[in-house]
């Protein structure tokens, strides 16, 4: 809120640090002062006040009475005076009916007679302007000029156009339409409150006037309405019209009940005073249950263990003191307090020393180093194994990227998701940002495109989460998923191994895909290039080039290749138990075995077979190359191993080596389509 | 007159070796002299013709001669060789101006460069990391700390909501409440994570970020503000590197009271004034409090026996500050220009 700096002043008895000073003592003790700005002889002061405290601070004197607090001058209300005209009776002139105190917990008014309605005095229309607020005539600029002030929201209606001079407030009736101030129709429901008389609405309770009860210059008598409204009301009725003001806004921050009085009394001794107003005796004014101050224990001994810091009893009854908390009991280290009903925000002993330690000075509070026992932190694995893994990428050339956790609809469409599995969100910002993400991989695509006018061989990973709808229920898991270009399966491949390798999980191997038809359509992957990655029982992950369909769909020049793992099954899976294998003092021996096989066999079973073949002596195989060509027949390929033998203990014999090799052959030519050549 | 022969030889064969200008003319030298119809052999080998006395006499002068020569040979050779080893290397000259080959270097994101080194300073000062789902409930995100339904206060947090119930945390703080219920005080906690906010991105506004929280709670009466600033004020110099100073102010977060903001001096300009800061001297970077009452009510404890900070800032910002980012959006653009330079 914009604060007129020659206005505060006013209420300070003494002399008030420049607006620049003020502002840095505001920030270090109350508030902090976002923009200070000279505006002719005036200051512009733009306060940024807490939402606990906009009950008494989204007004001159509640600043005001900070400010007395900081800087030790004294604070000062306007004494002002009222004369009552004698012959009639407000509370004859004017009937209330409340429908619901919950709702209205304060109903006060007072009547104004004979007004000559104008234009206001030139100062007070320069504050108003100063404020942001549109001078209109002197009694709604009085009644505007009196809510900055105390913070109470007044409104005047023409009491001519009130029906039987009496005034409902109830809820409004479903469908019941008004038209504001401002010309605008509203349709309303059981949600928003209304000033009403007998046959129509006057008014939107606590949010804005209604054109038909509006003060204008013809206007004599005015009902000057200030009330105190339930601020969950208020706030749900401003929501459901969608209109906030600057009385909506007061009121949602609740307001204390006892403030409306004096406001009201503030604002026709100003009408009398501006508007040449003749003010009818007393005040109409339905108060069924007096807000009283409330009462807080206050330890002396706690509070200097919660600062962490003493501050000197004298000083913790100034600082009180001049906030207008009374000390009710003095009985250190014990204080009873009382708290005057405008500070809604005090009800603990905590807040009372939240209000002790901010005016003595946060800044006076020394570091210390907290004395506890030696509680070792917890070890966290899956960040652990997260670091751990993202290290290893790194070491193989990926660059990590972070994506949003959300994709658009357009994503949805090339990619083909049912909906039914994706979590949506109910009011999201834009179309790009409608579903959480189901996969990491659409994401990594676009930064592919991005990425592909500026890098030709890009490798990137991102570990992050994604949430899928299984039924009712909602899953978030953590995935790792990387991309890279170039036809390069088997160094995709490669990184895998490394990773499983590093992280301890030796028993991985990959699977040939078989999408059904139905899948395939919409998948992915390219139907033949591309691999279930397994441990013993489970599928942790998939590998594969990106079909060529969804690449058109990202616009990718280049084929790619996409890894994507569980992180939650490779976290649970991985170990840090590594155990060295003594170097064998003895030489190793090298045999080699080609083969030819027919196209489509898989790697993996001719090494199997000499794996198992082989026995522990055999300590490594390289297949080490894979050729097809003119020189073999069509259909075929051969396959070259390196086959490394070695005992721990000894050094073999080439009758040993040689009656392995000899098995390992028989056995691999048993398969009738398979030749060995060496 | 052998004499005579063996003096010219040694002036003549001096002579000749300075001459030669590389190993191989001084080799064919050294067989010119020493080799087998060398003339110094052959002076040699006719010494077993002569009579006993001159034998003798001419026989050591000859031997003396021989030596002589192989050292001035020796000394010679070791020139040459230096000599020439020195032009071979001049040819051997590289442009030492010319790139490096470039070898494929990986590159982890800034956030978690970032998030490691808060992870690292928080755990030597004995904080466990914890984390938490990023789908969350109104209890669990609002309501167990203390921020009222229907409350203005709740408008600090623009909320993102899910179809079919439930909402993406606004914020890493319900991770207190979770924590608290299963495991008893005294602990020391860091949450690092993704938070969401129903806003409109721009250089300072992202849909989704990365908070980390921190909460310290120990026996009623041992924990206070000044042990929060000690305990902050250490992070800020580990993670800026420098003896920054730290400022609390006063603030309102419905699940802490007292309440305050923490600036930290700009460790940019060092407090003379300069863009990072507006001039101001100071960067706000931090909400922080005494833990709210209610807050240990809702999450089962009483408050009555405990005590204790819990902070929070985005870890974002902190990256931006320390890296000089002008814009959040780089963060999550997946943009390798931008992240090949960490």
């Amino acid at each position: 809120m914009k604060f007129s700096y020659n206005w505060l002043k006013e209420y300070l008895k003494g002399k008030v640090p420049k607006p620049q000073k003020l502002a840095e003592l505001l920030t270090l003790h109350s508030f902090e002062v976002e923009e200070v700005e000279k505006i002719g002889s005036d200051f512009s002061l733009d306060i940024a006040v807490l939402p606990n405290r906009g009950p008494d601070c989204l007004s001159h004197v509640g600043i005001a009475r900070d400010i007395a607090v900081i800087t030790g001058i004294k604070f000062q209300f306007p004494t002002f005076k009222i004369q009552e005209k004698k012959d009639v009776d407000a509370k004859n002139f004017l009937s209330l009916e409340i429908r619901d105190k919950n709702d209205c917990p304060r109903y006060t008014a007072r009547i104004v007679t004979d007004l000559k309605i104008a234009s206001s005095p030139k100062w007070m229309q320069k504050r108003l302007r100063l404020l942001g607020l549109r001078p209109i005539n002197n009694i709604v600029d009085i009644a505007n000029y009196v809510m900055l002030e105390t913070g109470q929201p007044l409104h005047a209606f023409d009491a001519d156009k009130i029906t039987n001079n009496k005034i409902i407030v109830r809820r409004a009736k479903k469908g019941e339409k008004i038209i504001t101030l401002d010309n605008e129709k509203y349709t309303l429901d059981r949600k928003v409150l209304l000033i009403a008389d007998p046959q129509k609405p006057l008014g939107i309770a606590g949010i804005k006037g209604g054109k038909g009860s509006e003060v204008t210059t013809k206007t004599k008598t005015i009902v000057l309405e200030s009330a105190n409204f339930n601020p969950k009301v208020i706030r749900r009725g401003s929501q459901k019209i969608n209109l906030k003001t600057d009385a909506s806004w007061r009121f949602e921050h609740g307001i204390d009940a006892n403030l409306t009085e004096i406001a009201v009394n503030r604002a026709v001794a100003l009408m009398q005073q501006i508007a040449e107003g003749k003010v009818m005796k007393g005040m109409v004014d339905f108060y069924p249950q007096k807000v009283k101050p409330r009462r807080v224990r206050l330890n002396l001994i706690y509070l200097t263990q919660l600062l962490g810091s003493k501050v000197d009893i004298k000083e913790v009854k100034n600082i009180l003191a001049k906030l207008e908390f009374k000390i009710l009991q003095s009985k250190p280290p014990n204080l009873l307090v009382e708290v005057p009903t405008f500070r809604l925000d005090v009800n603990l002993p905590e807040d009372l020393i939240e209000e002790i330690g901010r005016m003595a000075g946060l800044q006076k509070i020394p570091s210390i180093f907290p004395q506890t026992a030696l509680i070792p932190p917890q070890r966290n694995l899956d960040i652990f194994w997260a670091d751990f893994i993202k290290n290893i990428l790194k070491e193989a050339g990926f660059t990590e990227v972070y994506n949003p956790s959300f994709i658009s609809t357009k994503e949805i469409e090339i990619l083909n998701y049912k909906i039914s599995k994706l979590i949506e969100i109910e009011n999201p910002t834009s179309a790009e940002f409608q579903f959480l993400r189901p996969s990491l991989i659409p994401l990594l695509l676009k930064n592919i495109r991005e990425n592909q006018k500026y890098f030709k061989d890009v490798r990137i990973f991102e570990l992050g989460k994604i949430f899928k709808r299984r039924n009712r229920k909602y899953e978030e898991k953590r995935m790792l998923t990387g991309v890279m270009t170039g036809p390069s399966f088997y160094q995709a491949k490669g990184a895998i191994d490394a990773i499983c390798n590093k992280l301890g999980i030796s028993n991985v191997w990959y699977d040939s895909y078989e999408a059904t038809p139905e899948e395939s359509e919409f998948s992915f992957w390219h139907p033949k290039i591309c691999a279930e990655i397994k441990t013993d029982h489970e599928e942790i992950g998939f590998l594969g080039e990106i079909s060529s369909k969804i690449l058109e769909g990202f616009e990718i020049k280049n084929k790619l290749i996409v890894f994507d793992l569980d992180f939650e099954k490779l976290k649970t899976l991985a170990s840090e138990e590594h155990e060295y294998t003594p170097i064998s003092s003895y030489p190793a021996a090298i045999r080699d075995i080609s083969l030819l096989v027919p196209q489509e066999t898989k790697v993996i079973e001719v090494l199997n077979i000499i794996d198992n073949i082989g026995g522990h002596l055999l300590r490594d195989i390289d297949l080490f190359d894979v050729y097809k060509g003119e020189e073999i027949p069509g259909g075929t390929k051969n396959l070259s191993f390196h086959l490394i033998y070695q005992a721990p203990d000894r050094t073999l014999t080439s009758r040993e080596i040689d009656k392995i090799q000899q098995k390992i052959i028989k056995v691999l030519e048993k398969n009738p389509d398979w030749q060995v050549r060496i | 007159m052998a004499r005579i022969n063996l003096k010219r030889l040694k002036n003549k064969a001096k002579k000749e070796i300075v001459k030669t200008q590389n190993l191989k003319e001084l080799d064919k030298l050294f067989k010119k002299y020493s080799g087998k119809r060398g003339e110094l052999t052959s002076i040699l080998r006719s010494l077993k013709e002569m009579p006993k006395t001159k034998r003798l006499k001419v026989g050591r002068q000859a031997n003396e001669l021989k030596e002589f020569l192989i050292a001035q040979f020796d000394k010679r050779a070791k020139f040459l060789k230096d000599k020439s080893e020195k032009e071979s290397k001049k040819k051997e000259w590289i442009d030492v101006t010319l790139p490096g080959e470039k070898i494929l270097l990986g590159h982890l994101h800034p956030l978690t460069q970032t998030r490691r080194k808060v992870e690292e300073i928080f755990q030597s000062l004995g904080f466990s990391v914890i984390e938490g789902p990023e789908i969350e409930n109104e209890w669990y995100n609002f309501d167990t700390l203390n921020i009222p339904k229907d409350h203005p206060a709740r408008d600090f947090w623009d909320t993102l909501y899910l179809k079919g119930g439930g909402l993406l945390r606004t914020h890493t703080s319900p991770v207190q409440v979770r924590f608290l219920e299963k495991n008893k005080p005294p602990l020391r906690i860091i949450v690092p994570g993704r938070v969401f906010r129903h806003e409109a991105t721009d250089a300072s506004h992202e849909i989704n970020f990365y908070q980390v929280e921190g909460l310290m709670v120990d026996d009623k009466g041992k924990i206070s503000i000044a042990h929060f600033k000690a305990i902050i004020e250490e992070f800020f110099r580990r993670f800026f590197g420098k003896r920054v100073k730290i400022r609390l102010r006063p603030s309102f977060f419905p699940f802490t009271e007292p309440s305050f903001e923490v600036d930290v001096s700009c460790p940019i300009c060092g407090g003379k004034g300069c863009s990072a800061c507006k001039n101001s001297s100071w960067i706000e970077i931090m909400g922080a409090g005494m833990v709210h009452p209610n807050v240990f009510k809702n999450s089962g404890l009483n408050p009555k026996d405990w005590q204790g900070f819990a902070f929070g800032m985005g870890m974002d910002r902190l990256a931006m500050v320390k890296y000089k980012i002008n814009d959040i959006r780089l963060f999550y653009s997946g943009d390798l220009r931008f992240l090949k330079q960490f």
